[in-house]
């Protein structure tokens, strides 16, 4: 199966079914979906409604009942788990509601993560001076350049989800993934999180795919999807060109 | 590069897996030290038991019946005949009840708490030959001496170690008839507070075939012509030795001056020392004893075995102790293990989440599993590393290291007249130790491959919820 070469990620038919014994709750009734690149994209609906666990098929975290989930053009459930391992490295960038940074690393290691993941010890040492320096880079970017030595713990909420956003912007993939990723921050902190990250997608013409219940932020993505009991019940199905 | 990257630092940055590293420590450092004392215990064990015993024993018990011959000269000329042979010599044991007393109150055998009588092996040799196949003269010579070698007890020792049963200096023929000489053990010496020159009295029974018993009490007086040390305890506690025809004289009844009596008992035993033992043992015993039945110098009661078989119970209870010891203390591996299984699960419990993030961020399971089997891996080469350099040091200084914990605390641990030896005797052994470290890197990573096996198989998206 093949996608459009400006089609970033490709969903089609998408059923999530979990069985808790005899059982059966179907949470995804076929959803399909598609982002372009350089899209913004926001999915909304209520708790329940299944966006988490659509975000978890597209994420490649969990694998759907039925349906595909192409990313960079192939199929990405058809792949082995080494290959799909890879391409959540390369291709999928994750910013979460809570942050889940490593708290045994600091700033500029938490950033760097997705590298170690990427590469063998002999190539990371032999690109280490690089990868330092494209991670201060980053944080210093975002305002962190006081915070490079800091563990998780030592960091403010805001600042933590700074360097998650440090972290997923990295390797410079082509989908960004954020679930939530004001929800555990005060507006303030909040807004200034999302200015970065509205200006990091726009500056790498990233394909964004968020998850949020804020009007306000849905509003500022040039598409909005709404889902309900599993299906997409509102907003424009097919892609908007870029959106900013 | 974050599976090495992150084990390593998810050990340091987590105290607990220090206590599974000490564990390691700890199990690897005591079975290096006690393996390596006991194979020292075991080596020191079979050293004393063969110097007191020659390479080949040949049994003869003394039978009335028996058509070989009662006289060793033929079986002794027979074996040296052989090439592998290096030199034989003829013993006669027997068993006799020693005391300082004269032996005529009825006490000294009524009252079990009555220190000065003691049953004791009394063993007749000619001392010439016996230089020949045992370390006879060896002992004689160690006896007297202190740890250093230097002679510290000159009154102890055997005037002339040529002729170990002359009469010594100290002895005056005029306070009675004549007496032969023993050598008696280190041990008897000091427990009956002898010295050379004392009298002892040896009594013992002999068969008698006028008697109503079938049995004839002897007693005699001996000589203290000094004393010899096998480094063995039990020889140097039981052994007395006499030359070999004043024993055939004193069990026939007859004096020490008189000729031996036709019928008197000579030898019942034959000890054989090769020229390549390690080599050639099993091959000379087998075709020495068929070649000495074929000859009619022995029959079916006699038996010809090494001194290992001799002493097989001695040496294979402390082989069994060893490895016993080495078992009962492996369990200490199992408990570290079963701390680095218990430390790990609690880790891998604790970091669901960074496990969720790891896999979001492009990790497989197997580098999940692998993440966690390296610090079970980083647990097992510090703690068992660090054990081995420590249990190894430990055993090869234990010595000073014993004296100075009872010169501390006031306790002897180990008592040195009881095992006779100098110095705790500990023998490392490479080979030991490089397996007790490859079993403490084994069981960590079985136990660790446990919780790793778990940790690769969470589902990051619960792994992820887990907030």
């Amino acid at each position: 199966m093949t996608s459009a070469p400006n089609v970033v990620l490709k969903a089609r038919g998408i059923r999530k079914v979990f069985k808790t014994g005899d059982t059966e709750l179907e949470i995804l009734h076929g959803v399909d979906l598609d982002l372009v690149a350089g899209e913004r994209l926001a999915l909304m609906g209520p708790s329940g409604a299944g966006k988490s666990t659509l975000l978890h098929v597209l994420g490649l975290l969990e694998r759907p009942t039925e349906g595909t989930v192409d990313v960079d053009g192939r199929d990405a459930w058809s792949l082995t788990t080494l290959e799909r391992a890879a391409l959540r490295n390369r291709h999928l960038g994750f910013v979460f509601q809570f942050y889940h940074l490593v708290a045994e690393l600091d700033a500029v290691e938490n950033v760097m993560l997705p590298a170690m993941i990427a590469q063998s010890s002999s190539e990371f040492r032999r690109s280490k001076a690089a990868h330092l320096k494209k991670a201060r880079d980053l944080l210093a970017s975002f305002g962190l350049s006081e915070r490079m030595k800091h563990r998780p713990t030592q960091l403010s909420g805001g600042e933590r989800q700074r360097v998650a956003l440090a972290r997923a912007l990295f390797l410079d993939p082509p989908l960004l993934i954020a679930d939530e990723p004001t929800g555990n921050l005060d507006r303030d902190t909040g807004e200034k999180v999302l200015e970065l990250l509205f200006r990091a997608q726009a500056e790498r013409s990233l394909s964004l795919l968020l998850v949020t219940h804020d009007e306000r932020l849905a509003e500022r993505c040039g598409r909005v999807l709404r889902m309900e009991a599993g299906r997409i019940v509102g907003g424009k199905l097919e892609p908007t060109a870029i959106a900013r | 590069m974050y599976r090495v990257f992150l084990s390593w630092r998810f050990l340091r940055r987590r105290r607990t897996n220090l206590i599974g590293v000490f564990g390691i420590f700890l199990a690897v450092g005591a079975l290096i030290l006690i393996l390596s004392i006991m194979t020292g215990f075991l080596e020191e064990t079979r050293r004393s038991a063969r110097g007191s015993l020659s390479d080949l024993i040949l049994k003869v018990p003394p039978s009335e019946g028996a058509r070989r011959p009662s006289d060793p000269g033929p079986i002794l000329a027979a074996i040296r005949a052989d090439p592998r042979v290096e030199g034989a010599s003829a013993h006669l044991g027997w068993m006799c009840i020693l005391t300082r007393q004269d032996a005529r109150s009825i006490g000294i055998l009524t009252d079990s708490q009555f220190g000065e009588i003691a049953g004791i092996k009394l063993t007749g040799v000619d001392a010439i030959e016996e230089q020949s196949s045992t370390e006879f003269l060896e002992s004689l010579d160690r006896a007297g001496r202190d740890k250093d070698g230097k002679i510290e007890s000159p009154r102890v020792r055997v005037a002339d170690l040529a002729n170990p049963f002359a009469a010594p200096p100290e002895y005056d023929a005029s306070v009675g008839r004549p007496r032969a000489s023993v050598v008696v053990g280190e041990k008897v010496m000091a427990y009956h507070q002898l010295r050379r020159g004392s009298f002892i009295t040896l009594m013992t029974a002999v068969p008698d075939s006028t008697s109503d018993t079938g049995w004839s009490a002897k007693k005699r007086e001996f000589v203290v012509a000094g004393t010899f040390r096998s480094g063995e305890n039990e020889l140097d506690l039981e052994r007395v030795y006499i030359d070999r025809e004043q024993l055939a004289r004193f069990l026939a009844g007859a004096s020490e001056d008189d000729p031996v009596p036709s019928d008197a008992i000579l030898f019942s035993e034959v000890l054989v020392k090769l020229k390549d033992y390690a080599g050639e043992a099993e091959l000379v015993r087998e075709e020495l004893g068929a070649s000495l039945y074929k000859a009619g110098l022995i029959d079916e009661s006699c038996s010809l075995r090494t001194w290992e078989e001799f002493r097989g119970t001695l040496l294979g209870a402390i082989e069994n102790e060893r490895v016993l010891m080495g078992i009962m203390l492996s369990l200490i591996l199992v408990v570290a293990g079963f701390t680095i299984f218990a430390i790990l699960s609690m880790m891998v419990t604790e970091k669901r989440r960074d496990i969720g993030i790891l896999t979001a961020l492009g990790a497989t399971p197997n580098g999940v599993l692998a993440l966690f089997l390296l610090i079970g891996f980083w647990d097992a080469l510090i703690g068992a590393i660090s054990g081995a350099v420590i249990g190894t040091w430990m055993a090869i200084k234990i010595d000073p290291f014993e004296r100075w914990l009872s010169e501390t605390f006031g306790v002897q641990i180990f008592n040195r007249d009881v095992y006779l030896f100098d110095s705790i005797p500990s023998v490392v052994t490479p080979l030991a130790v490089g397996l007790i470290v490859l079993g403490a890197f084994v069981c960590t990573l079985v136990f660790a491959a446990i919780p790793a096996w778990r940790a690769a198989r969470l589902d990051p998206v619960e792994a992820l919820r887990n907030d």
